[in-house]
């Protein structure tokens, strides 16, 4: 068997999308079937209940809680703004006065006499769902949301982390194989989505944010960048809903790795458009990837659909090894040999040798090749 | 006990000639009797709780060795009217006191109730004030060789004189000296004997700030996980799921009783639980201002549950004052009612067995905590977790999570520790004593024991 | 579908078995060779169930027709069909099948309170075989609305909701049953698929649930409560209406399965509730106590039989691919890195793991990532065990019985059923532990993972073969029995592990095998040995532990104890338990190098790895 079925990302550069948007609790749907939307329209909306926030004033006044009620400065029922001053002690003299400020906004709900504990509602938390994707509303789920359709350049990252966003693409870096730094992101990208090349760092992320960029999309990340910017260390990947101020798409995988070259192409083709960008991540069954999606406008439809879900391995055939000892380096398939054989760990598995860029042949496991597009 | 009586003054007269004849005739056949101590003076001891007084005196010219030792003596010259009065009351006040733990521990009789028994009795039998002695008593013999004793065992406010004779080798004894000045046994302003107690006051209390600042600052008090606590999410869920209520009993004080503040410390707790679950929860209560405050506190819990609507005041209401009239009403709800979680969390008495056997008896998961040492076999045997003394405090600090709470629970910890370690000591120098005889250790032991202990 | 009891089991000469998991079909041959039952011949197809094919059976058939390429023996008629019953040389007599295609059987439970009624159902869920996507209750901490919008998020295949004694609370089951009616959870079936919905709750409330579901839209079964009395826990019936609405809705919707049903000879089962019930039916007859683990690449499964009482615990988050990641954040690198005796950059490690994450099909090249992954496998299966013990308790709000004497050891109910001092046996599969290089290396990992203590026997399950004999337990114990002790299980050998803490180098245990014929010495704390005794061979074990010291018999007291050896042979272990490693870097890397070199973990493996010296 010359040839090997290994998986690999959907990227076309025109296809038909649907996007389905509904809200987590009933509410009303604000468009019609056949309206054309933009990607921030509201098309459904509804409202919580507003979070409550306890806070112990007696405790952090030091004050005994029966006499938090003459300490107060806000009554029940009063509007209160979050940092404003709620309660001052007497301290001693009239010296060495504490206070306690808001936690929260919204509507001092109770003062409690015993525990000293006080309760902020916060308004009612209004639910939107936005379209996301511009297009065609072709359906409408009465009280839930609606379906919006429309021809695309699809772009499956490999892993993101933060929701939708939407914004014109702007390319930050001149070559595929570029780190992305953070004096290459600049005042005029806000609300833009920032193409990189290869590894984003934190640094950069970080300048981006500051900016005010809408996303950053690039080949890979540091998974000490990725904790740094999350704050936390990341364990399933399912993400999509992280608020760290912008949404980060990887198209690779993680440390230093480039951009594919005709997922760059693709993105650079399509510079100065607005795209539609989600980082939402789920590898799971029903694994969900990352994507950016940049409407294609009724004349422009000219490039078939393409995809390269899955494809074939043959001698020749370009790859990239997706785990170490060589994580990262691309090559061609040299040879497919039939029986397996023993690896460095004393496991015996199915092979193939791979010729390097560099002129080296490598023999790596069938299972940590990815198929590349030139 | 001699008595001064005036009536028979010529043949008592009679007597004393005669005596005192015999006794010159005795000594110029046998010896002559001992000389007197002279300069004899007393004064109050400094720096002590009172009651004490310090006499001296240069020895008997008689040689040493015809010498018994020396006789100590002294008179009460008595007090004033007032304090007289005033000793009475207290004498009887102390009385009462004793009675009242008398009711108390061996009835199970609710405080209140014991010291209105005590009252009646008192009055029936009231007390009769005693009258002190005002003649010359002997305090003690003491040997030959010193010159100085510490009149120990006086009375406080009231004025003494002294007097001491020398008892010869052949027990005769000399003439009194000279009584000294009137002097009063009175208590310093500090009493240095109580040094020890001071030292450990200023050490647990600084302990306690220490800890109470170090957790203010944030500093994490681990406080060892209390099983009775544990099983209250327990005890709530078998309410849920049986579809029954929660029964909550504070105790049977008032709020002045620190056990029933911790009680309603806890009952936050169970109520916060209660209403994450969604369960009921009554509150029977035999005082008003307990009603009251577990209103508070269980709407507060209600509150920060985020379950305001779930809140039932009339739940939560006051029976009787009267401790088993109270019982009878919970225990009868108890039958009927069937709740499926019990709590018993305050000060209780004779009611406790009744309430956790009847409890027991309607199959709840029974949780009790009390201080009260007489009752805590009965919650142990009958219900399912039990806080011990200690443990119902320490769970009131832990729930309410305030570091004032938990860094003075840590500091007071500091001062078990001491007092764990002086007895530690205290057994380990006693035995070795008691092993080897030696007196230098008896003095270490006796130090420990009056000192130490005594203060 | 012939129901079981019309079988001959006497009769019976060749058993089929399938078991359809989401990629491959796996088919074993049973035959009686000499008067017992043997797994002679096995056969693996792609899973079918997806398109083009879109029919389970073509893999099916695709699996047997292999087993009869290498068998010889026809199983397949010209139709496609299998022929039954046996002849000399062609046909089966029973064939079963077991299915955990399109991710197995999902459910969501719900009950009142979190650790009882909903405990309850969780486990009965779990004891089906089926994976608990969440478990709704009154007091999980969940605004309603946030758990209306869980509901609809999910899409199970059935909901199990129970709640409230018999008797008991019914206002609150209603509540959960009004959370889930308009949350509507969509299945995974498409819009024709009913929903079912069982109930095993509160007898009283059954009118209130009917009128709730009654709106269309769902199917509704009602059988006994799982927890009639707190006391009390009744799992049978909620178990078996799990297995009829599996075959019934789940099955039947999937392609294909309609023929697969009508074709086996016992109900088609969840392929880990087979693996349950074969661990309990090896637990029962051989009168032990068994734990077997399967780690997978998003979740680790683990079962457990203590004293006659089944447990299963999915931990949905601890895998080796999928949830590799979440391994390392729950268990923190330096955890994992305690396990590694060489060099390790941690920065690339992390990028390593969260790659494997992105692209869990890969599989360690070097020995340097064998390690390592070994390492996160061994965090991984010690958490999950973990996860296992707390759940694996005694029942929650159970009324105690206290005397005076309980004053300082009021001990909470819930107590966790498992005690590795009582364990028996310890069974091992899935990827990282089965296709490990060296068994050796599946023997430390469990040792390092579970801690067994005293006298454990440790074993792999060979080609993932439980879940088929779990099927077969039910319509031929026997046959299953047979096949389990001699096929299915590999044994890897026993481990003997001394409880306690000491010194290291203080003497923990003296042992002989055989009365020393075929070794003895003595263990200092701190050592690991390794005793050959091969497959088929037992020997007689004598151990006296040192004071302090327990293998079974209480601190102190000696024991002998017949043992059986295996691939690996007899594991000493006197690291003591529970087992910890030192915390300073250079001394942890010492005592895993011995630990290696003690049991020759890695074997005639090259010295060097990428350059540095192992």
């Amino acid at each position: 068997m010359a040839k090997a079925y290994t998986p690999g990302l959907k990227v076309a550069a025109s296809t038909t999308h649907q996007a389905h948007r509904v809200l987590p609790i009933p509410g009303t749907v604000q468009v019609k079937q056949g309206d054309q939307v933009e990607a921030d329209t509201i098309v459904a909306e509804t409202f919580m209940d507003g979070d409550i926030t306890p806070l112990n004033v007696a405790n952090l006044l030091s004050a005994q809680p029966g006499d938090i009620p003459q300490l107060m400065l806000k009554g029940e029922g009063d509007r209160v703004e979050q940092g404003e001053p709620i309660a001052r002690n007497k301290g001693v003299f009239g010296m060495f006065k504490s206070e306690c400020t808001a936690p929260a906004s919204g509507t001092l709900e109770a003062i409690s006499k015993a525990t000293g504990q006080i309760m902020i509602r916060g308004k009612s938390i209004p639910v939107q769902v936005k379209a996301y994707l511009p297009g065609t509303v072709i359906e409408v789920l009465p009280e839930e949301g609606v379906v919006i359709e429309n021809q695309v350049t699809l772009i499956q990252g490999i892993f993101g982390v933060g929701g939708e966003t939407s914004g014109p693409i702007t390319m930050a870096c001149p070559a595929h194989d570029q780190r992305l730094e953070a004096g290459m992101i600049n005042e005029a990208m806000r609300g833009m989505i920032v193409v990189g090349g290869a590894r984003v760092t934190a640094e950069a992320i970080g300048r981006a944010r500051e900016v005010g960029a809408a996303a950053v999309v690039s080949g890979g990340i540091d998974d000490a960048d990725l904790k740094e910017i999350l704050g936390y260390d990341l364990g399933v990947a399912i993400t999509g809903t992280e608020r760290i101020g912008l949404t980060v798409i990887i198209t690779e995988g993680f440390g230093d790795i480039a951009m594919a070259r005709r997922t760059y192409e693709l993105l650079k083709e399509r510079s100065g458009d607005s795209a539609s960008v989600n980082g939402a991540t789920q590898i799971r069954a029903g694994v969900m990837r990352p994507e950016i999606l940049i409407p294609v406008a009724g004349s422009q439809v000219s490039a078939p659909e393409t995809s390269t879900e899955s494809g074939v391995l043959e001698l020749g055939t370009p790859i990239r090894v997706i785990r170490d000892p060589y994580f990262g380096l691309i090559g061609t398939v040299a040879s497919l040999p039939e029986a397996p054989q023993v690896l460095g760990s004393g496991s015996k598995s199915r092979v193939l040798e791979v010729s390097l860029e560099s002129g080296e042949v490598v023999t790596v496991p069938r299972a940590n090749v990815e198929l590349i597009e030139t | 006990m001699l008595q001064m009586k005036k009536r028979n003054t010529l043949p008592a007269l009679a007597c004393a000639t005669f005596a005192v004849l015999v006794s010159l005739l005795a000594a110029s056949v046998e010896a002559a009797p001992p000389e007197p101590p002279t300069n004899l003076a007393a004064i109050d001891k400094p720096w002590d709780g009172g009651g004490v007084v310090f006499v001296t005196w240069d020895a008997s010219t008689t040689p040493i060795d015809q010498l018994q030792g020396y006789e100590i003596l002294a008179k009460d010259l008595g007090q004033t009217p007032v304090e007289l009065a005033d000793q009475t009351a207290e004498q009887a006040d102390l009385e009462a006191k004793d009675q009242t733990e008398t009711i108390l521990e061996g009835e199970g009789v609710a405080p209140q109730e014991a010291r209105q028994r005590a009252r009646i009795a008192e009055e029936a039998d009231p007390a009769v004030p005693v009258v002190e002695p005002t003649t010359w008593q002997s305090l003690g013999i003491i040997s030959a060789t010193e010159t100085s004793y510490e009149a120990t065992g006086l009375e406080k406010d009231r004025q003494y004189i002294f007097t001491v004779r020398s008892i010869g080798s052949d027990k005769s004894l000399s003439m009194m000296t000279t009584p000294t000045e009137p002097v009063v046994p009175e208590a310093a302003w500090f009493n240095l004997s109580k040094l020890p107690l001071l030292i450990a006051l200023c050490v647990i209390s600084f302990a306690v700030l220490l800890f109470v600042v170090l957790a203010r600052g944030g500093m994490p008090m681990n406080i060892r996980t209390i099983a009775g606590l544990k099983a209250v999410d327990e005890a709530v869920g078998r309410a849920t799921e049986m579809g029954r209520s929660i029964l909550y009993i504070n105790g049977i004080q008032d709020m002045d009783d620190l056990q029933t503040v911790a009680g309603v410390t806890v009952l936050g707790h169970v109520s916060k639980t209660a209403a994450e679950y969604d369960a009921k929860i009554e509150v029977p209560t035999s005082r008003s201002l307990v009603m009251t405050a577990a209103r508070e506190t269980v709407q507060s819990s209600y509150f920060s549950a985020g379950r305001p609507d779930a809140y039932n005041p009339d739940l939560i209401y006051y029976v009787t004052d009267e401790q088993f009239g109270f019982v009878a009403y919970v225990s009868g709800m108890m039958t009927r009612e069937k709740p499926a979680a019990c709590f018993y969390m305050g000060s209780f008495f004779a009611e406790s067995l009744i309430l956790a056997e009847t409890g027991n008896s309607v199959g709840a998961i029974q949780i009790a905590g009390t201080a009260n040492p007489s009752q805590l076999p009965f919650f142990v045997a009958a219900c399912d977790y039990t806080l011990i003394g200690e443990e119902f405090f320490a769970a009131s600090a832990y729930l309410s999570g305030q570091p004032d709470q938990l860094g003075s629970l840590k500091g007071q910890d500091i001062g078990k520790m001491l007092a764990g370690l002086f007895i530690i000591v205290g057994v380990v120098l006693a035995t070795i004593q008691a092993i080897t005889g030696s007196s230098g250790l008896e003095d270490a032991v006796n130090y420990l024991k009056e000192v130490i202990l005594g203060s | 579908m012939t129901p079981p009891s019309q079988i001959n089991t006497d009769a019976v000469n060749v058993i089929l078995a399938t078991d359809c998991g989401s990629t491959t079909t796996k088919a074993i041959m049973i035959e009686k060779v000499d008067g017992t039952y043997r797994q002679t011949h096995r056969g693996e197809a792609p899973t079918t169930v997806e398109e083009p094919f879109a029919n389970v059976t073509v893999g099916v058939i695709n699996a047997l027709t292999e087993i009869q390429e290498v068998s010889g023996r026809r199983l397949i008629d010209d139709e496609g069909h299998i022929i039954r019953p046996a002849t000399a040389d062609a046909g089966c007599d029973i064939y079963i099948s077991t299915s955990s295609a399109g991710g197995g059987l999902q459910m969501m439970v719900a009950g009142v309170v979190r650790e009882m009624t909903a405990a309850s159902a969780k486990r009965a869920a779990l004891g089906a075989g089926a994976i608990v996507m969440d478990t709704i209750a009154a007091n999980d901490r969940r605004r309603p609305h946030e758990q209306i919008q869980r509901i609809r998020e999910l899409r199970p295949d059935m909901v199990l909701i129970s709640g409230g004694t018999d008797g008991g609370d019914t206002k609150k089951v209603t509540e959960i049953a009004e959370l889930i009616a308009p949350a509507k959870p969509r299945p995974r079936f498409g819009k024709s698929y009913e929903l079912p919905i069982i109930f095993a709750g509160n007898t009283d409330t059954r009118p209130e649930i009917e009128r709730v579901f009654g709106e269309g839209g769902f199917d509704l079964k009602i059988t006994d409560n799982l927890r009639p009395s707190l006391e009390r826990e009744n799992l049978g019936p909620a178990r078996d209406m799990i297995h009829d609405v599996f075959l019934e809705h789940v099955m039947a919707h999937a392609p294909g399965y309609d023929t697969l049903m009508s074709i086996t000879d016992a109900a088609i089962m969840p392929t880990p509730g087979a693996v349950g019930d074969i661990l309990q039916t090896i637990a029962k007859g051989r009168g032990i106590n068994a734990v077997g683990v399967d780690i997978g690449g998003a979740t680790t499964d683990v079962f457990s039989v203590f004293d006659g009482t089944f447990n299963r615990t999915v931990s949905a988050n601890l895998g080796m691919s999928y949830s590799i990641s979440n391994v390392c954040a729950e268990a923190t690198m330096p955890k994992i890195l305690r396990w590694v005796h060489l060099d390790m950059d941690e920065r690339e490690l992390r990028n390593r793991v969260k790659n494997k994450m992105i692209r869990p099909t890969t599989i360690p090249q070097s020995l340097e990532a064998l390690i390592f992954e070994q390492a996160v496998a061994r965090e991984a299966l010690r958490l999950a065990y973990q996860q296992h013990k707390e759940f694996a308790t005694t029942l929650k709000g159970v009324q105690q019985q206290r005397t005076v004497g309980d004053t300082f050891s009021q001990e909470a109910g819930g107590e966790t059923l498992v005690d590795n001092m009582k364990l028996d046996l310890l069974v091992a599969s899935g990827g990282v532990l089965s296709h490990a290089p060296r068994m050796h290396q599946t023997a430390m990992l469990l040792i390092d993972a579970f801690e067994p203590e005293g006298i454990t026997e440790l074993a792999k399950d060979s080609i993932f073969m439980m879940p088929h004999l779990g099927v077969l337990s039910s319509v031929h114990p026997q046959a299953a029995m047979e096949v389990f002790e001699k096929d299915c299980l590999v044994y890897l050998g026993t481990c003997v592990a001394a409880k306690g803490l000491g010194k290291p180098g203080k003497t923990c245990f003296s042992w002989s095998l055989d009365s020393g014929a075929k070794g003895s010495g003595s263990m200092a704390f701190g050592e690991l040995q390794l005793i050959e005794l091969g497959v088929d061979e037992t020997a007689e074990l004598e151990v006296k532990p040192a004071r302090g010291f327990d293998l079974g018999a209480g601190p102190g007291k000696a024991l002998t104890q017949k043992i059986r050896g295996g691939t690996v042979g007899v594991i000493l272990d006197a690291r003591g338990r529970s087992l910890s490693l030192p915390e300073e870097r250079s001394a942890c890397r010492a005592a895993v190098s011995n630990a290696i070199e003690a049991v020759d973990l890695y074997g005639d493996q090259p010295a060097k790895v990428d350059g540095r010296a192992v």
